[in-house]
């Protein structure tokens, strides 16, 4: 009998374990679109936290320190989010006409024009409204401190919003007002190149080449950028790290001792393996090897326990830290990813942990204390990509009911 | 009503360009000027060029971080504070320059809470008294120190003023 059992199970459930399994081989369960942190710049994307209809008992709120469930999410197929300061961006797929919407912040057009009455654009929106870029489908998004990038199907790269230090990869007019017109730019530099990722820093962009060639443009007084719009970073290997910019907080101790560094440079690790993802916040570091682990450096609440600290050389954080137990002990990272103050993985089950600064509980752990490690999220189901802004996290979750 | 003041000191406050598109921090840092009791003598917005940065960060020159300091410009706010001792109660007000530091050592200052890295640090004040003159000279060119220490510093200090919600300034009445 014992036998019996075990052969009918399916292979994975007795290799992977996993915390829970959906019932049926064809359910197919839908993407759901958690926000929470400080709700007053209308990025968590639900109207009624800043403008509350006092009549339905609505009550205005500041902020919001759990993961609080969007409805936008549920009515329309969303492929990737991005958060910036104070704003949310959400890539749509099919069959939406439009293909990308944004909530928040617009004082820079980040969101596009939105002009309900003439001569007075809306420096905020208070839920997702769609940017009517002149683009078919967008597959990515990226959003820095006030500036958007998005990344259609077919390979072209667009920007919208903030270029006073050209991170819209558009020359710089000296007295052009973002938030009067919005400026939807397609960086032709970019158009006979396969990008295949876009990031964002506050006020720089990067785009990775299907060669791995990485091209950037935007501010460079710390060296971001490698100076100077589109310069062309060195070749990037899988699983070697570079780090350039700033290292006032001992960022880049492995490669250099000075402040601020303008080329990439090869960051050692010695006893660390390959290195699958990288995360970067204002002084704080992350890296995720092959075997899921997560290792942390610079200075700040970096997951060492209860005191802010300075480290120059990345130490592993414990696993058990990210839900390695008895229960599931095949528990490893799959992804890293920062804002400024605030840092957060996912593992290999769809558990979200945070920690770091805590503004406007933007960590969703329930409070606004900060954590000093990581800690899991209470959220409803399996997260499938997370993204931090400055004080606030959204992430796209994969429903378990 | 405010009670009997000593004599009063001005002192020059800008928002950078950070904040200055966040409006609920806008709103938050005003309501600690008004709170802390500081009074508003001028206020204008700014836009700062290059060339302003320059000239403004000019005793920085050659160090590490200059570049980075005249390459932040964008549309500012610049107003004269007006307290006793302001220069001093200011600066304590905003927190240390480097943010990343600030918001461990000193997270309830200005700095500390609405600060984004060490460069887009929200605030600004004048260090000294020679400082406070030529900063406010730079941004008010048609405000002159002597008269208003003349004229108004006694009506200021015996509260004879109202504040202007939506130009965020004190009148005199």
């Amino acid at each position: 009998m014992m036998s019996f059992t075990t052969k009918s199970l399916p292979a994975s459930s007795i290799l992977i374990s996993r915390e829970f399994e959906y019932v049926g081989a064809r359910s197919q369960p839908d993407t759901l679109i958690y926000t929470w942190g400080v709700a007053d710049h209308g990025a968590l994307g639900r109207a009624s936290f800043v403008r509350p209809d006092h009549k339905n008992r609505q009550q205005h709120l500041s902020y919001v320190h759990h993961p609080h469930r969007l409805g936008f999410g549920e009515y329309h197929k969303i492929v990737d989010l991005s958060c910036g300061y104070g704003f949310t961006l959400f890539a749509v797929g099919k069959p939406s006409e439009v293909s990308c919407y944004g909530t928040g912040l617009n004082t820079d057009s980040q969101i596009g024009n939105h002009e309900p009455r003439r001569g007075y654009p809306l420096g905020m929106l208070i839920s997702p409204a769609p940017i009517e870029a002149p683009l078919d489908k967008s597959s990515k998004v990226s959003s820095g401190r006030a500036h958007t990038v998005m990344l259609t199907d077919k390979g072209g790269v667009w920007t919208v919003g903030n270029n006073a230090y050209g991170q819209c990869g558009r020359s710089i007019l000296p007295d052009e007002d973002y938030g009067r017109k919005a400026a939807y730019h397609r960086i032709k530099a970019l158009d006979d190149i396969t990008i295949c990722h876009i990031e964002c820093g506050q006020d720089t962009s990067f785009f990775l080449s299907d060669k791995g060639v990485v091209y950037s443009c935007g501010w460079g007084a710390d060296g971001q950028t490698g100076r100077g719009h589109y310069d062309n970073e060195p070749d990037v290997e899988k699983g070697e790290v570079f780090g350039w910019g700033n290292s006032e907080y001992h960022q880049l101790n492995s490669a250099t001792d000075d402040m601020q560094i303008h080329v990439a440079k090869k960051l050692n690790f010695p006893g660390v393996k390959k290195v699958l993802d990288v995360a970067s916040a204002g002084t704080m570091c992350l890296l995720l090897d092959e075997d899921g682990h997560v290792y942390s450096w610079g200075f700040g609440p970096i997951g060492k326990g209860p005191d802010v600290t300075y480290s120059k050389i990345p130490t592993q954080l414990p696993l058990t830290l990210f839900g390695r137990n008895e229960i599931t002990p095949d528990a490893k990272v799959v992804s890293i990813t920062c804002g400024i103050n605030h840092l957060a993985a996912v593992n290999s089950n769809g558990s979200l942990f945070t920690w770091g600064k805590n503004p406007g509980g933007c960590l969703g752990l329930g409070h606004t204390k900060d954590q000093y490690f990581p800690l899991r999220v209470s959220i409803g189901g399996q997260v499938i990509k997370v993204s931090c802004g400055v004080d606030h996290t959204a992430a796209m979750v994969k429903e378990i009911l | 009503m405010m009670a009997t003041r000593g004599p009063l000191q001005l002192t020059l406050a800008l928002f950078k360009p950070d904040i200055t598109r966040v409006p609920h921090v806008v709103q938050a840092i005003r309501n600690r000027i008004i709170q802390e009791d500081f009074f508003v003598v001028r206020h204008k917005e700014v836009r700062l060029s290059r060339q302003d940065t320059e000239q403004f960060y000019e005793e920085h020159r050659g160090k590490f971080f200059y570049n980075r300091l005249v390459t932040f410009i964008g549309p500012s706010q610049a107003l004269i504070l007006a307290h006793e001792d302001a220069i001093k109660h200011w600066r304590a007000l905003m927190g240390p320059t480097k943010v990343y530091k600030t918001k461990y050592e000193a997270p309830d200052t200005i700095r500390g809470m609405y600060g984004l890295t060490d460069t887009r640090n929200s605030t600004h004040g004048s260090d000294a008294e020679e400082t406070a003159a030529r900063e406010m000279k730079f941004f008010f060119p048609e405000f002159c120190q002597e008269d208003w220490y003349r004229v108004e510093e006694d009506r200021f200090r015996k509260g004879q003023v109202r504040l202007d919600e939506v130009k965020f300034m004190h009148n005199l009445f």
